[in-house]
């Protein structure tokens, strides 16, 4: 399994429209409705805002990753905005978030191979190199191949 | 090289788990320091350390914000964070494990004996005072009721009216001094009761409750006071009123006074007002009202009689409901009826024999002045001092006393069927040593099958004690 098993041209927005966390964590939403993802976006917006408020997923780096685990999910999708002016996280760093993640997860699925790609994209948004390559994409396609590198 | 290992999780193990993991590697790397990471996500535990990597480590790091199960790292460098500074600051986290500034994880021993205060803490506080109140009791049980023991057992000579010890000699002075003892009693009991409520100023109105308790002549109860019960009941109320008098609001000046005058004086009048007026007079009438009623059963069936006696003198061993069932069968005796003080000597006897046993039987459910007071209880129980039994009663009155009445039940039962007769009003062994008892075989298997039930009775209801 690849990252982009998870995720599509249609889920990746280099242009974020909205200015602030909720926003574009609806902007995001509707993203992954739109691909089919979601089976309640009421319900999984409340799985997302429930994630941030245990401590916000703002983690510094420019990086946000809202992600929610719930039954409203039909199956496991990443989507990935870029917002170059910044939008405030409540990041530990204070930093504004760059780039955002919003990761979809069912409550139960058959199988982990999500789970380990996820945590593939974890370990490697650690890499500062990959982040500047990802903030200064010029298309959606561009985007997508960049995130092929995961596997 | 330096050996580091670190766990990493988060609420959904989705990202941070595995961000933090990936930073601490490449901290470690640059630190040139040797580093493995067990990952707890949703995955599941991922690259678990070994038993041997732990203990070759030179220290552990949990960055997380779930709870981790530490059991495995006990004495160990442990540095505990949050999974944040897994992510934002990886480097510093191993460089304090380098710096020698982690302390070293004491490991469970000590969160377990942290759990038992905890407990303890959250122990149902009545059960507390309960048990204050009963610890300080025990040495004037012991004491009151060996030397009375002692006396009785030595200087006594039965009589139409009990026991009777010659006027003068030395064995009326040791009577006399474990009368005192026992006299303390209850007023130990309640006040020891009341301090563990308000703390000191609670202790006099406690031991004032506790002597008009034990002291029925207060309430137009002379025969009978209210016992232990009465005794652990006025410890609460004088605890519990001189709390609230704590927690008044007083001006600065009377402060220094609240805690030796204000309080007890109030404390104690309030205690002494509500058992006499409020609880007195129900006891009085409890008094009455039992011995009319039992003068009353004459003539019932003699099991009836005999299962209402045992039970009687076994629920306050030497309170109203005890003495109202003693004194029936010392009337008895009295009209030339020795059969019904045969049950009653032996149901005298089973608490603090039962008790006895019960501790010798199994000392994990008894905690170590228990299981002392168990010897002393065995030998009060030989002369028919029901007292003994008290402090098991009053530190676990739910699970002891229905124990204790129902091996006073069978041993009276049983000898009321086998027609055992008693000259003296008094109970156990000592009264057969003096040649009172009529059927002496059925007597003492009597006071045999009810002190084994007694004693596996309440060894069956009773938790083991923490040690």
């Amino acid at each position: 399994m690849k990252l982009t098993d998870l995720t599509s041209i249609g889920l990746i927005d280099t242009e974020l429209n909205g200015s602030t966390r909720d926003e574009i964590i609806d902007e995001l939403i509707e993203k992954l409705d739109a691909e089919g993802a979601l089976k309640s976006k009421r319900k999984f917006k409340k799985a997302i805002l429930k994630r941030e408020k245990e401590g916000s997923t703002g983690i510094g780096f420019s990086i946000a990753i809202p992600h929610g685990k719930s039954k409203a999910v039909e199956s496991p999708k990443v989507a990935f905005g870029i917002k170059r002016e910044g939008v405030d996280w409540n990041s530990m760093d204070g930093d504004p978030a760059k780039l955002v993640f919003m990761i979809a997860v069912p409550e139960e699925s058959a199988g982990n191979e999500h789970l380990k790609i996820l945590q593939m994209l974890s370990r490697k948004l650690m890499d500062e190199t990959f982040r500047e390559q990802l903030v200064n994409v010029g298309s959606a396609e561009e985007a997508l191949g960049l995130l092929g590198e995961i596997e | 090289m330096k050996k580091i290992l670190a766990i990493t999780s988060c609420p959904n193990g989705i990202a941070h788990t595995y961000m933090a993991a990936e930073n601490l590697q490449k901290a470690a790397k640059k630190l040139d320091v040797e580093m493995k990471v067990e990952t707890q996500g949703s995955i599941g535990v991922e690259n678990e350390f070994t038993a041997q990597e732990i203990e070759e480590a030179d220290g552990i790091i949990i960055a997380a914000d779930k709870g981790v199960d530490k059991s495995r790292f006990a004495n160990k460098v442990l540095l505990e964070t949050g999974v944040q500074d897994g992510i934002r600051k990886p480097e510093e986290l191993i460089q304090q494990i380098l710096d020698g500034k982690v302390s070293v994880f004491k490991g469970e021993m000590k969160s377990v004996d942290e759990h038992k205060k905890e407990m303890k803490s959250k122990q149902n506080p009545i059960y507390k005072h309960l048990m204050n109140g009963v610890s300080y009791m025990i040495p004037f049980v012991v004491v009151g009721g060996l030397l009375i023991a002692l006396a009785l057992a030595i200087g006594g000579t039965p009589t139409e009216s009990g026991l009777q010890i010659e006027e003068g000699s030395i064995w009326e002075t040791i009577l006399d001094v474990g009368a005192a003892a026992f006299g303390f009693m209850v007023p130990i009991l309640a006040g020891f009761i009341a301090m563990s409520i308000a703390d000191r100023p609670g202790l006099a109105p406690g031991m004032i409750g506790g002597f008009i308790a034990a002291n029925g002549s207060f309430y137009g109860s002379p025969e009978a006071g209210a016992g232990f019960l009465g005794g652990i009941a006025a410890g609460f109320i004088a605890g519990y009123i001189a709390k609230w008098i704590k927690s008044w609001n007083v001006p600065k000046m009377i402060q220094p006074i609240m805690p030796i005058l204000v309080i007890p004086l109030l404390a104690s009048i309030g205690v002494a007002v509500i058992f006499i007026f409020v609880i007195g007079a129900p006891i009085a009438g409890i008094f009455n009202g039992l011995t009319t009623w039992l003068a009353g059963m004459q003539g019932t069936s003699a099991i009836v009689l005999a299962i209402i006696l045992g039970a009687m003198i076994a629920f306050d061993m030497g309170g109203p409901v005890n003495k109202v069932a003693f004194m029936f069968g010392a009337a008895m005796v009295a009209e030339g009826n020795i059969g019904i003080m045969g049950p009653i000597a032996v149901a005298i006897c089973i608490p603090p024999l039962g008790m006895g046993l019960a501790t010798l039987l199994n000392k994990r459910k008894y905690e170590k002045p228990e299981q002392e007071g168990g010897k002393a209880a065995l030998a009060m129980g030989m002369v028919g001092i029901t007292e003994g039994a008290i402090p098991f009663a009053a530190k676990d009155p739910l699970r002891v006393i229905p124990s204790l009445m129902v091996g006073s039940i069978v041993g009276a039962v049983i000898a009321m069927l086998a027609g055992v007769g008693n000259n003296v009003p008094h109970g156990g062994p000592v009264v057969a040593a003096f040649g009172a008892i009529n059927g002496v075989v059925m007597f003492f298997v009597a006071i045999i099958i009810g002190t084994l039930v007694t004693a596996f009775m309440v060894n069956a209801l009773k938790k083991n004690v923490a040690q």
